[in-house]
C-alpha cells in the first residue's frame, strides 16, 4: 500500500535490456557515465538523447515509469540550473541588475549541467536499477571485481551487502511512512515551522527507524545463518550469468555509439 | 549418554544472551536454565510459554543458531557440539520466523527460494528442480517471477516455507510464524505446512501463542523461565489448572466446556478433551445431572445503546492510492456512538487501516467526509484548520506501537504530544501520571529507557503516549498482537478500564473471538466495503452469519454443535439466538436446560 519509491527500484518486465547480461550493462553504464560528462555540444547532447531513447525503448520502459524515476531528482536539476545561471559570468550579458548577471553562455552551460544530471539518472535506471534485479546486479559486480579478491578485497561480501540494501529499500520506505503517521497522531507536524523545527521533527522518525533497522538486521542475519549462508565459497547460482553473442554485440554496438558521439563532440569544439 | 537416532534430545541446557559482568560479578539472566526435553522424529510438537520464557532460544539451540553455555543437544544421534557435524545438522533443520519481511533475502520470489540451496552448493539442473518443486508445493509457482515485496503477508510466509523446503529439511521449526497473519491466511499457511509434514515426513516444531493452533499438535511442551514446566498431549496439558501462571490459557472451546462442567458441579477428564464428540457427549451427560440449578439471570445492560449520542460519523468515504484503480475503501458510512467499543473486523488488506487513518486526519478524504462531533462544535477531517483539534480528540495507536518510541526515558516519550500542545510542566506531570496509571506503568518504568522495557511494557508506554492527550475517541489497531494469552487478557482489561472512564473505543482486530467478547458493536469490512454493522448477537446468530458468510467466533461454532445435540436429548428446549453473550454462553446453555425441565428420558 506504500507509495511507489522508484529510485533504485526494479521494474519487472521482459525486454531486450532486461535479458542482457548485467555485466555488459554495468560496463555500458560506466562508458555512458564518461560520455555524459565529457560532451558539451548541443548537437551531440541531442544525439545522446536519441541513443538513451533507444535504450528506453529496448527496455520497454513506459513514460509514466520514466517520469516517476526522474521526478524526485528534478528539484536538484533545477537547483543546479539556477546556481549555474547566476555564477557563470562569461559571454554576452542578457540581463543585469545589482549583483545579478545573466549571460547567454551561462544559460547554455547551466542547461547542459541540468541535462547531464537528468541523463545520469535515466542511464542509471535504464541500464541498471530498472532492468536488473539487485541479485543479478550484485552477481555482475562480484564477477567484474573478482580480480580484486587477489588483494584481499571482500568482493562477494560487498556485493551481497549491496543487494540486501536494495532489497530493503521498499521495506524501509514503508516503515518510514508508518512511523511518520504514528508520530503525527501524537501531534508531530512535519510541514510546519522553520527549518530547525523540521529537522527536530525528523529525529522522531529517524531514531525509531534506526532502532528498527538494527532489529531487522539482527533478524535477517539469523535467518541467513539458518539458511546456511557461509560466504561466497562454494555457492552455486540458480540463474548463473551467461554471456551470449547477443550480449557481446549489444555491448559493442552501444560502446561504439558512445565513442562516436564523443569523437563528434571533440571535432565540433 | 543417550543418542537415540530417532529423537531430538536436549539435556540440561543453559544459555544466556549476556556474558558474566566482570565488574559486579553478577550472573546474567538465563534464557534457558537447565532445560531438558526430547522430541520424536516425525512428530508435531508445540512449544508454548509466555513472552520471554525462552521458547525462541530453545528453537535456535536446536538449529545451532545459538550454542549452549552448558548441557548437550543431540539431533537424531548427532551431537551439536561436534564441529564436524555442524553443517550436517544445520542443513537438515530449517526455521521460519515471525516477521515475513526480515527473512526474505531475494528480490524475486524464485531467487529467494534458491538462497538456501545455493548456499549448500547444489548445482543446476538439480537446483532449478528443487526451487520449482518447493514453489509448487506451497502454491506459489505462478508467482515465481514476482517481486518479493509485492507479496501479501501470508504469501511471504509461504515463500519462507518454500525456501526451507528447497533445502530438503528433516526438521522444520516455526517460530511464531503465524503471529502476524489473519485467521484465513493462518489456516491456509498451517494446512500447507501440515500437508508438507506428512508428504516429506518432517519433524515439525511450532512455537505459538495461539492455543487453538496448539490443539493440532501431538505433543505440547510448556516453557516457563527457561525450564520445562509441563509436557504432554494437548488433552493432558489443557487439564492443568496452572496454565495461567505460565502466561497461557485454555483454547476457547475448552474454556467454555470447563465453565459448563463447573456450573453442573462436575469435572471433565482428559478423555473428554480428546475429540469434539467425546466432549459434547460428556457435557450432555453432565447437563442431565438431576437437580441442576440455573445461574442467576443475565443482567441486561442494553437499552440506551440505540439512543446514544453520535460522536463521529463517517460519510460516503472512499479512498484509492496512487496509481491504483481499485479503491482501498469504497463508500464507507458509519456512525460511532459515544462510549461504545466498536470493533472493525476484516482480513488483512481489506481497508481497515485506510479507514482508521482517516479518523484522525492523517489521510484526508478524497471523497466523503469524517465528522467529529465535540462539545465545541463539529470538526471536519477535510478541513486542514481542524487537524490539531482532531488529533487531540481522536487518539490513534497503530499496530506494534512500541516501534515508534524514541526518547531517552519513557516519561519524556509520553510527554511528546503534550509538549507539542504547549502544556505547562506541572500539568504535564499530572497528565503523564494519570496516563501511566491507566496502562499500569510504575514510576520506575517511567524513568527507564523505553528500549530497556519488555515487549508488553513498551506497548503500554506507547499507548500512554497517546492517552496522555486525553482523547475522547481512541482508535486501537490490533492492540494485543504478538502478546501471550495473559498479555492479551491484560490488554483487554486496560481497554475495558478506558471504556468505563468514558472513552469511546474503536478496536481493529482480526480475531473474531476477542471482538465478540470485547465489542458492543462490530463493523465487518470486506474488500473496502462495509459488509454489516451490528451487535455481536445480531451478526453471529446462525442464520445471519451464514447469510453474511462470516467466520463465527470459535465459541459460537462449538456451542452450536452442543446446542444441536441438546435439542435431540431435551425435548422442548429452546435457545434464543438473541441471548448470545459470548462470555456467558455457558450460563445460557445451563439456563435453557433447566428451563426445559431437565432430562425427560
Amino acid at each position: 500500500m506504500s507509495k511507489e519509491i522508484s529510485l533504485g527500484r526494479y521494474y519487472p518486465a521482459h525486454s531486450f535490456l532486461h535479458d542482457t547480461d548485467p555485466r555488459v550493462k554495468t560496463i555500458l553504464y560506466a562508458v555512458y557515465l564518461v560520455a555524459i560528462f565529457i560532451i558539451n555540444q548541443p548537437i551531440t547532447i541531442g544525439v545522446l538523447a536519441g541513443v538513451i531513447l533507444l535504450q528506453l525503448i529496448l527496455a520497454k520502459i513506459t513514460p509514466s515509469i520514466l517520469w516517476s524515476t526522474v521526478k524526485p531528482m528534478l528539484p536538484l536539476a533545477l537547483f543546479i540550473f539556477v546556481i549555474n545561471i547566476f555564477t557563470i559570468r562569461q559571454g554576452d550579458v542578457l540581463f543585469s541588475w545589482k549583483i545579478i548577471t545573466i549571460t547567454g553562455y551561462g544559460i547554455e552551460k547551466a542547461a547542459i549541467m541540468a541535462v547531464r544530471l537528468v541523463f545520469l539518472i535515466i542511464s542509471t535506471s535504464v541500464l541498471l536499477t530498472l532492468t536488473t534485479t539487485p541479485v543479478k546486479m550484485s552477481d555482475a559486480l562480484e564477477k567484474l571485481f573478482a580480480p580484486l579478491q587477489v588483494i584481499k578485497v571482500p568482493v562477494h561480501e560487498m556485493a551481497m551487502m549491496m543487494s540486501i540494501a536494495l532489497r530493503f529499500i521498499p521495506t524501509l520506505a514503508a516503515e518510514t511512512e508508518k512511523i511518520m503517521k504514528a508520530q503525527q497522531s501524537r501531534g508531530a507536524d512535519y510541514d510546519a515551522g522553520n527549518f530547525i523545527n523540521k529537522v527536530k521533527g525528523y529525529i522522531t522518525v529517524l531514531i525509531p527507524l534506526f532502532v528498527s533497522s538494527f532489529r531487522r538486521a539482527d533478524e535477517l542475519a539469523v535467518a541467513m545463518d539458518a539458511r546456511c549462508y557461509r560466504g561466497g565459497n562454494g555457492r552455486t547460482k540458480l540463474n548463473p550469468l551467461k554471456l551470449t553473442l547477443r550480449d557481446v554485440l549489444c555491448g559493442i554496438m552501444f560502446t561504439l555509439l558512445a565513442v562516436l558521439i564523443v569523437l563528434i563532440d571533440f571535432s565540433l569544439r | 549418554m543417550n543418542s537415540d537416532p530417532n529423537k531430538i534430545i536436549i539435556e540440561d541446557v543453559c544459555f544466556s544472551y549476556e556474558n558474566v559482568d566482570e565488574n559486579s560479578g553478577k550472573a546474567p539472566r538465563l534464557a534457558l536454565d537447565g532445560i531438558s526435553a526430547s522430541i520424536e522424529k516425525g512428530s508435531y510438537t508445540a512449544i508454548l510459554g509466555s513472552n520471554g520464557s525462552g521458547k525462541s532460544t530453545l528453537a535456535k539451540i536446536i538449529d545451532i543458531l545459538e550454542v549452549p553455555d552448558s548441557g548437550r543437544v543431540v539431533i537424531f544421534g548427532k551431537d551439536t557440539s561436534n564441529d564436524e557435524l555442524f553443517w550436517q545438522i544445520r542443513e537438515h533443520c530449517c526455521c521460519v520466523f515471525q516477521n515475513p519481511d526480515n527473512q526474505i533475502v531475494g528480490t524475486m520470489v524464485e531467487e529467494d527460494v534458491a538462497f538456501g540451496p545455493e548456499n549448500l552448493g547444489i548445482p543446476n539442473p538439480e537446483l532449478r528442480e528443487l526451487v520449482d518443486q518447493a514453489l509448487k508445493d506451497v502454491g506459489l509457482y505462478e508467482l515465481k517471477d514476482r517481486e518479493t515485496t509485492a507479496l501479501s503477508g501470508g504469501q511471504k510466509q509461504k515463500l519462507a516455507i518454500a525456501g526451507a523446503l528447497a533445502m530438503k529439511p528433516d526438521i522444520l521449526i516455526l517460530d511464531e510464524a503465524t503471529a502476524m497473519l489473519d485467521p484465513t491466511s493462518r489456516d491456509d499457511f498451517l494446512s500447507v505446512v501440515e500437508r508438507m509434514r506428512v508428504e516429506k515426513n518432517l519433524t515439525l516444531i511450532t512455537i505459538t501463542h495461539d492455543m487453538t493452533e496448539a490443539l493440532r499438535c501431538d505433543k505440547l511442551i510448556i516453557i516457563n523461565k527457561g525450564k520445562v514446566a509441563l509436557e504432554g498431549t494437548p488433552e493432558e496439558i489443557f487439564m492443568s489448572e496452572d496454565l495461567w501462571q505460565y502466561g497461557l490459557k485454555r483454547p476457547v472451546k475448552f474454556n467454555f466446556a470447563f465453565e459448563i462442567a463447573k456450573l453442573c458441579g462436575c469435572k471433565l477428564t482428559k478423555e473428554d478433551l480428546k475429540s469434539d464428540e467425546a466432549l459434547t457427549e460428556s457435557l450432555v451427560k453432565m447437563l442431565k445431572t438431576p437437580g441442576l440449578k440455573a445461574p442467576e439471570a443475565l443482567v441486561s445492560d442494553k437499552g440506551d445503546e440505540e439512543n446514544r449520542e453520535i460522536i463521529m460519523s463517517v460519510k460516503g468515504l472512499s479512498h484509492s492510492y496512487d496509481g491504483n484503480n481499485t479503491k482501498a475503501i469504497d463508500n464507507i458510512n458509519l456512525d460511532i456512538r459515544k462510549g461504545e467499543v466498536l470493533g472493525i473486523v476484516g482480513e488483512s488488506g481489506c481497508g481497515k487501516t485506510t479507514l482508521i487513518t482517516h479518523m484522525n486526519a492523517i489521510v484526508r478524504p478524497q471523497e466523503g467526509e469524517v465528522v467529529i462531533h465535540t462539545d465545541d462544535g463539529d470538526l471536519f477531517c477535510s478541513n486542514k484548520k481542524d487537524t490539531m483539534k482532531i488529533r487531540q480528540n481522536v487518539g490513534l495507536v497503530f499496530q506494534y506501537p512500541e516501534y515508534q518510541l524514541f526518547e531517552e526515558t519513557v516519561y519524556k516519550d509520553i510527554s511528546y504530544g503534550l509538549k507539542k500542545m504547549n502544556v505547562s510542566q506541572e500539568e504535564q506531570k499530572a497528565l503523564i501520571k494519570e496516563a501511566a496509571d491507566k496502562v499500569g506503568l510504575t514510576d520506575r518504568e517511567l524513568d527507564a529507557s523505553p528500549f530497556e522495557l519488555s515487549g508488553g511494557q513498551k506497548r503500554r508506554a506507547a499507548m500512554a503516549g497517546v492517552l496522555v492527550m486525553k482523547p475522547k475517541i481512541l482508535v486501537l489497531d490490533e492492540p494485543a498482537s504478538g502478546l501471550d494469552p495473559r498479555g492479551r487478557q491484560e490488554m483487554f482489561a486496560i481497554i475495558k478500564g478506558l471504556k468505563e472512564s468514558g472513552t469511546t473505543i474503536i478496536l481493529v482486530s482480526h480475531n473474531m473471538d476477542e471482538a465478540a467478547v470485547n465489542c458492543d458493536r462490530i463493523c465487518l469490512i470486506d474488500n473496502g466495503k462495509i459488509q454489516a454493522v451490528g451487535t455481536p448477537k445480531e451478526l453471529f446468530a446462525m442464520d445471519r452469519a451464514d447469510e453474511l458468510n462470516v467466520q463465527r467466533p470459535r465459541i459460537t461454532r462449538f456451542s452450536a454443535v452442543l446446542k444441536e445435540k441438546l435439542e435431540k436429548v431435551f425435548t422442548g428446549i429452546e435457545f434464543n439466538e438473541m441471548d448470545f453473550v459470548p462470555e456467558k454462553e455457558a450460563e445460557v446453555i445451563v439456563r435453557a436446560v433447566v428451563k426445559a425441565g431437565g432430562s425427560n428420558e
